[in-house]
């Protein structure tokens, strides 16, 4: 009984930071790119609040500011609006399909955090603690095993938009998805060579350790070609930055989800943020130490350790975050052919041979 | 874990039936996609993670997501309403209920003489089924794992070579609906 206490707690933890990244990432999005496109961005909700009750007057700066942060508007605002706006469901296709595709397209996202840590493990009360929902020892596998089933939302949505310019988004998106997988996963079988293990916990734990006595071995220093592929396959993943192309508003209205409107079509963003988070959640996980800092030993096993950790973790993934969005706002889209040329005649053969470099160095040291 | 690998067998069944008998062959495909889930979810009941994931990866994760492409593509309508007769049914029924009783009792006994669990010492000792999976392919199936890599080799070939038979007489235009504007 206390297990199945300690789990539901880690999964709403689990489930919690997901969606605090996502919603962070949405509120970035709307701040950055008016930043980087020398706007304002949102502004107006909160910003102007006033009132002469005495028990409100102590919050009104701190609404005020994040009115003019723009975090009310894009956070409670959008989202009000998506609950209280009209449902539409194009004629002649499935009701349940269309339906459900929002709900396939965030579900293999979240389900794909769950075995990823969030902190090293530690003791509390007596109890030893793992911070991660299902420590399988296929762990890398299966976050890239989620990333292929969220192909089917993608598709099921466009195919129920009914119209040609989903569909096309669709086919689209799950060429694209299809495509950069198979670099993606070229990348994590030669992190697996590297580290020797497909769990992500461990992989981590490798990473404290000191390369020659002075370097400590961060995925990036070993892995450099692997990081470059993995960032590009993972914003081609996510379907945004130059990547864009199966919601190309210039070319196919906005492609897969033309049709979805209200809570529906916030499913899919959510999604797409929560996306951008996994990704730079792996990027600092496999990459850049997770939790370590570099040349300096936390105690293990340490509540405070932990949450030291974790904290660390946060600030990796929310800077890749930033990345993606930046990328994303300053870049133009690719062309489609240049979009598959990248990923079948570059990053394919570069992660192929970056396995191959990998596998003869670790025969040889 | 015997309830959750129950519902998951369930789960799998009804999914089966479903492909057989939905009309609408997306369903079918959908119904498809559910089955291979469920019979991934009953490998990882029976902590075969490795299998489970692979089984996600490579069946409900490429596979499927093509053959449903295919189906959404041709804009397939549902069957039209023409069953089979009776007499066509119930010759189907008898060859069904011939089939499943000749392969009961086999199944059935080597249920009953299995031992608990049929996995080598190798495999049961191993913390990471990755690694066991990985320890039996590589050095008892070593051969047939060479073999079914050249299989699919043979096949990406074979899939490049009728690609490229067509390129040539179907050039693809310079600014088309896929390319853009150049």
């Amino acid at each position: 009984m206390f297990e199945l206490f300690v789990l539901l707690l880690k999964v709403g933890f689990v489930l919690n930071t997901a969606l605090v990244l996502g919603s962070l990432c949405t509120w970035l999005e709307r701040k950055g790119s008016a930043l980087i496109q020398d706007r304002v961005g949102a502004n107006r909700a909160g910003a102007f609040v006033d009132s002469d009750r005495w028990y409100l007057k102590p919050f009104l700066p701190l609404v005020r500011m994040m009115g003019w942060l723009g975090v009310i508007n894009t956070l409670l605002c959008d989202s009000l609006k998506g609950l209280w706006k009209e449902d539409f469901v194009p004629e002649g296709t499935s009701k349940f399909l269309h339906a459900v595709a929002p709900i396939i397209a965030v579900m293999p996202i979240m389900l794909a955090f769950a075995v990823l840590p969030l902190a090293p493990d530690f003791t509390v009360f007596g109890y030893y603690i793992h911070p991660r929902v299902a420590p399988i020892d296929a762990g890398l596998l299966f976050v890239l095993a989620m990333g292929s089933v969220a192909v089917y939302g993608v598709a099921i949505a466009g195919w129920t938009g009914n119209n040609k310019f989903s569909l096309l988004g669709s086919l689209r998106a799950a060429a694209q998805m299809i495509s950069y997988e198979l670099p993606m996963g070229m990348v994590f079988v030669a992190l697996i060579v590297v580290y020797g293990t497909l769990d992500v916990y461990s992989i981590v734990e490798q990473q404290g350790e000191l390369l020659w006595g002075f370097v400590p071995k961060w995925g990036v220093l070993v892995q450099p070609v692997g990081f470059v592929v993995l960032l590009l396959a993972g914003m081609a993943e996510t379907k945004r930055g130059p990547f864009d192309l199966p919601e190309a508003e210039s070319e196919l209205a906005a492609g897969y989800f033309t049709e979805y409107s209200g809570m529906k079509f916030l499913l899919f963003w959510l999604g797409e943020f929560c996306e951008i988070a996994l990704f730079a959640l792996l990027l600092a996980l496999l990459f850049f130490g997770g939790w370590q800092i570099p040349w300096v030993r936390l105690p293990e096993g340490v509540w405070w350790a932990a949450l030291i950790g974790h904290v660390v973790l946060m600030t990796k993934v929310v800077f890749f975050c930033l990345l993606q969005i930046v990328i994303r706002w300053t870049l133009p889209r690719f062309r489609y052919d240049q979009l598959m040329n990248l990923g079948w005649k570059m990053l394919l053969p570069v992660s192929l041979l970056n396995l191959v470099i990998t596998a003869i160095v670790k025969v040889l040291a | 874990m015997n309830v959750i690998s129950f519902l998951i067998g369930v789960c799998a069944v009804v999914s089966a039936i479903c492909v057989v008998g939905l009309r609408n062959p997306l369903y079918s495909a959908f119904a498809l996609v559910i089955n291979l889930l469920a019979m991934a979810g009953l490998y990882a009941a029976l902590d075969a993670h490795f299998l489970a994931v692979s089984q996600v990866v490579v069946y409900a994760g490429a596979i499927m997501v093509l053959v449903l492409f295919v189906l959404m593509l041709l804009n397939l309508k549902s069957e039209s309403g023409r069953r089979l007769g009776f007499v066509r049914s119930a010759v189907a029924l008898v060859i069904g209920c011939v089939v499943v009783m000749s392969a009961l009792p086999p199944v059935v006994s080597h249920f009953s003489t299995m031992p608990q669990s049929t996995l080598s010492d190798n495999m049961r000792n191993s913390v990471g089924t990755v690694k066991a999976v990985g320890q039996e392919l590589y050095t008892n199936y070593v051969a047939q794992f060479e073999l079914a890599s050249l299989v699919l080799l043979i096949g990406i070939v074979g899939a490049v070579m009728l690609a490229k038979r067509k390129s040539v007489t179907l050039a693809p235009r310079a600014g088309g609906l896929i390319g853009g504007s150049k």
